[in-house]
């Protein structure tokens, strides 16, 4: 076990040392240890079933330890329930909340207080309430009146955070808090860790998502099988690779493998055309090729999910056509999908994939049986081909018939795309293929997904993560609000600029209204666009088409009609080489400095220019309202 | 890459049968005949154990329909009325037709009976107990309007023939108990439809996300049921030679016991033919050992009652000690 090097810091809040817990006759945690000190966030990481939830579970009182000693401020620490422990000043903020849906934001935060008794002063709580979520720098951000229910994931764990707050927590613990939110939410949710951290709480962060670890933890500690392998390290000591060899035990390499794809790629073989299935989509189109891996990028609630249950005729269609090689097919139940060629892999694993009570072999054969004619099981038809997949799956035949709930979450989602491989598709839909599957498997899921392209298949994966996205995608679909509204070859964006085209309409309405005035007020062209080097993304245009931009789409600076200005970006006026078009570029940064992108305006070019200052000035104003005081 | 999948523990094979839970219930089953043979000499006689297998058929029939319903996770509290009502129309209809016609007659109101309950609860989404509840209450009624509030009786003696021939000194009530347990243990292990009824209950959305036909099978279950009442009163009707607008009064609770006792989740998607036929096995015997030993019949309902209780509280604790992994 590595040490650390003692520092100047501060007195442990909270040493756990040799910890154990045995479920049954499995033993979750056998030699466990965590340091927390005040001021620090401290990343515990595993792969998953490596004992960081349990460990986190029983600080925070949710179960109590077989053996080991943990202190809390000095004293042994021996809590009976969650109630002692947020008594004590430990809270855990969990995934999955805890939260009453049907009580408002503020009866939510002061749960606790509703089991006192005596009369609740609502004044009081209000603006205790109001104090606390200023702390966190989301005051007037979340309406204390509204119900829990209609609230987003992120909104939730602000109440969960808040509610901690109420009972003035000096420990928080974070179980994977962001695997439900959207890039710009977990940076939302990192600056609130910070505050909390400067403010004096020990702070720790469950994740198995590193780039994260790395964002905020100050120091890590690594469970592997139960057993610490690295203990209080500081971050600034190691890189991704360091911790990956501890969290798995050995080298994997790179996560994504790079795919030379291209050649490879043959037709279309599945269309999606004006898509609408109210109220999550509203209008979304795309097309994959046989032997590429098309990627429906976007935040969570934007559509995507609901867009492909849709398709998979899980939910109602309004509108829209699907083509599967050329012919439109109605797809009206699951089966219809199937016979089609189509094969899918549902976002909830538990709740949509799994069939817990049966073995491994019937989850693996389920589809297979569903599209089997004969009145038997058809469990022979396709022996060879299940062999050939528990060879590649490294799943030996005798454990065929254990209960699938046996394995591991990468083990099991192997299993569910083998089950889909297994039926022959031509076009693979995956919904979060990696979610809740430890790094070491993750790696082995893309090789699956790349093998099935490589072997013709049309594959489309939805994913939150935007790394993942750019990992293994040749081409991305950005989808907002239920619209499609982009379309773009993966290796043209970046994390960056994935982030800004997936902003939810509500966040650009102001940008889109600005385009609106000055294409209005002068007469012109005026857009939104990114640009990096000679690559040019639009996101957004109003007025005359005379930039040549089009929203959603990549570009050449050259093949556009504006080459020159957008070569030069001088802040004046740019008149092209024709004379026909003049173009003011404008830069927008937010309050760190990040680029926004551009706001362009184009106009013919025999008009007398405006000042171009004005314009800066109302650029400018964008990203310095009172909404990003609080970001 | 093999070396990075967490091995879980693999159970031996032997251990999986010990502890899987027909195993338990016929353990049960056999403790509680060494008890009641011990504590009377007639128990195990000849005589009694087909008296055992003979008081067996109609709940025994009635329990695998309610096995397959139980399966997907509904319940069925219509059967008992089903068995009243479709042993009205037998009874009536053996007045007007031969016995080869009315029976298929009976069958096919019983089937249809429970193709009407399927349909509101698989297409419509209404809620089993509720809808088989009111089925319950139709179905009495009408039994009662049908019957003219009296039994009916003068069947033709032809029809107890399916009770009392026999094969190889079997009757053919008792061999068709067996036969029937055997085709239906066949075709919820071994056919696409028996697992997909399975799967429907363990978990219906993953069901229909893999393109199984949940729509169907979640109806055909209440037309077995309903089908299954239908047949156990012609059993019935065969023995005692007349139809009783009140027959089969409390025979859904009954038939839901055993299923629950062999060890079926009401949940659904866990239980097994063998488990319900165990349960039928269980209960007869209990009241059958009641009987011999000369306990008053108003104590029966404890027995089993008591039963049913200790067999869930020793399942779920078994359960409790083992999920915890």
């Amino acid at each position: 076990m590595l040490q650390s090097n003692a520092q100047t810091r501060a007195e442990a809040l909270l040493t756990a040392r040799r910890v154990s817990k045995a479920f049954g006759r499995t033993q979750a945690l056998s030699d466990a240890a965590l340091t927390l000190r005040p001021g620090e966030v401290v990343g515990l990481l595993g792969a998953n079933g490596a004992g960081k939830s349990t460990l986190s579970r029983i600080i925070s009182g949710h179960i109590q330890p077989s053996g080991g000693e943990v202190r809390f401020a000095g004293e042994p620490l021996t809590l009976t329930s969650t109630r002692e422990a947020l008594r004590r000043g430990i809270a855990l903020v969990a995934q999955e909340t805890s939260l009453a849906p049907d009580l408002t934001v503020l009866e939510n935060i002061f749960l606790p207080d509703l089991a006192t008794p005596g009369r609740l002063s609502f004044a009081r709580m209000r603006a205790k309430a109001n104090d606390l979520l200023r702390m966190l720098g989301h005051e007037h951000v979340l309406p204390l009146d509204a119900e829990v229910r209609g609230l987003s994931a992120a909104q939730r764990q602000l109440v969960e955070i808040a509610k901690a707050l109420a009972l003035d927590a000096r420990l928080v613990i974070f179980d994977e808090p962001t695997a439900s939110l959207s890039a710009t939410e977990v940076d939302r949710l990192f600056d609130i860790m910070a505050r909390l951290r400067d403010g004096g709480r020990a702070l720790a962060f469950v994740s198995h998502r590193l780039e994260e670890v790395f964002a905020i933890c100050d120091r890590v500690t690594v469970l592997r099988e139960g057993h610490c392998v690295a203990e209080d390290i500081a971050t600034s000591t190691l890189t991704q690779g360091d911790i990956i060899q501890h969290m798995v035990g050995r080298d994997i390499g790179a996560i994504y493998s790079a795919r030379t794809p291209t050649e490879s790629i043959g037709e279309t073989v599945f269309e999606v055309r004006g898509l609408r299935a109210m109220p999550w989509v509203r209008d979304m189109s795309f097309s994959v090729r046989r032997g590429e891996i098309l990627g429906l990028g976007g935040l969570v609630g934007a559509g995507r999910s609901e867009a492909v249950e849709a398709i998979w005729g899980l939910r109602a269609r309004q509108a829209g056509e699907i083509l599967v090689r050329g012919q439109a097919v109605p797809l009206r139940r699951p089966a219809d999908a199937v016979r089609a060629g189509i094969g899918f892999v549902a976002e909830d694993r538990r709740a949509q994939n799994i069939v817990p009570d049966m073995s491994v072999r019937e989850n693996l054969m389920l589809a297979q049986m569903g599209q089997h004619s004969g009145f038997g099981r058809g469990f022979g038809k396709r022996a060879d081909r299940v062999a050939d997949l528990l060879r590649d799956l490294g799943l030996p035949a005798d454990r065929l018939d254990q209960s699938l709930l046996n394995f591991s979450g990468g083990m099991q989602q192997k299993i569910i795309i083998a089950r889909w491989l297994l039926t022959e598709p031509e076009i693979l839909i995956l919904d979060e293929p990696t979610k809740g599957v430890d790094i070491g498997t993750r790696s082995q899921v893309y090789r699956m997904l790349q093998d099935a392209a490589d072997a013709g298949l049309a594959v489309i994966v939805i994913s939150s993560d935007f790394e993942e996205l750019l990992g293994i995608c040749e081409r991305i679909i950005v989808v907002s609000d239920g619209i499609t509204i982009a379309d773009l070859p993966a290796d043209r964006l970046t994390e960056e600029k994935l982030t800004l085209l997936a902003a939810p309409r509500t966040s650009t309405a102001r940008n889109q209204a600005l385009l609106r005035d000055l294409a209005r007020e002068h007469g012109g062209d005026a857009f939104w666009t990114l640009l990096d080097g000679d690559g040019i993304i639009c996101l957004a245009q109003a007025g005359a088409e005379l930039a040549g931009l089009v929203p959603g789409q990549a570009a050449e600076a050259q093949k556009t009609h504006i080459p020159a200005a957008l070569t030069a970006r001088d802040g004046v006026f740019v008149t092209e080489a024709d004379g026909q078009r003049q173009t003011l570029l404008v830069q927008m940064t937010d309050r760190r400095g990040h680029d926004l992108g551009w706001i362009g305006l184009t106009l013919p070019g025999d008009v007398p220019p405006p000042p171009p200052d004005g314009i800066r000035g109302r650029v400018r104003a964008l990203t310095r309202g009172p909404e990003e005081e609080t970001a | 890459m093999t070396d990075t999948i967490p091995t879980p523990r693999r159970p031996n094979p032997l251990g999986g049968i010990v502890r899987s839970l027909e195993f338990r219930m016929l353990g049960l089953a056999l403790l509680l005949a060494i008890i009641l043979s011990l504590s009377s000499p007639y128990f195990l006689t000849e005589r009694n154990i087909f008296n055992i297998l003979d008081q067996s058929v109609v709940i025994g029939i009635v329990a695998v329909g309610m096995t397959f319903v139980i399966l997907t996770g509904g319940i069925d509290l219509s059967v008992g009325a089903v068995f009243g009502l479709t042993g009205i129309v037998l009874a009536l209809a053996l007045k007007a037709i031969p016995i080869v016609l009315a029976v298929p007659v009976a069958v096919a109101a019983g089937a249809g009976i429970g193709l009407f309950s399927g349909v509101l609860i698989a297409v419509f989404g209404l809620a089993p107990f509720v809808v088989t509840l009111g089925i319950m209450a139709i179905g009495r009624s009408l039994s009662f309007i049908l019957s003219g509030q009296r039994s009916i009786s003068g069947l033709p003696p032809d029809l107890d023939a399916i009770v009392y021939s026999t094969f190889l000194g079997i009757p053919a009530n008792v061999l068709f108990l067996l036969a029937l347990y055997l085709a239906a243990w066949g075709y919820l292990t071994y056919t696409k439809g028996g697992r997909t009824i399975y799967a429907i209950g363990s978990n219906v959305e993953a069901a229909r996300a893999a393109g199984l036909s949940t729509l169907v099978y979640s109806i055909l279950p209440y037309v077995v049921s309903g089908a299954l009442a239908s047949v156990a009163v012609t059993f019935s009707l065969a023995q005692v030679m007349s139809a009783d607008p009140l027959a089969g009064n409390g025979l859904e609770l009954d038939a839901i016991a055993a299923v629950v006792i062999g060890g079926a989740s009401l949940y659904g998607g866990r239980g097994s033919i063998i488990g319900t036929l165990l349960g039928v096995l269980i209960m007869v015997m209990i009241r059958n050992g009641l009987n011999l030993m000369g306990v008053s019949p108003f104590w029966q309902g404890t027995a089993i009652g008591s039963i049913i209780i200790i067999a869930l509280l020793a399942e779920r604790l078994i359960n409790m000690r083992s999920a915890r992994g």
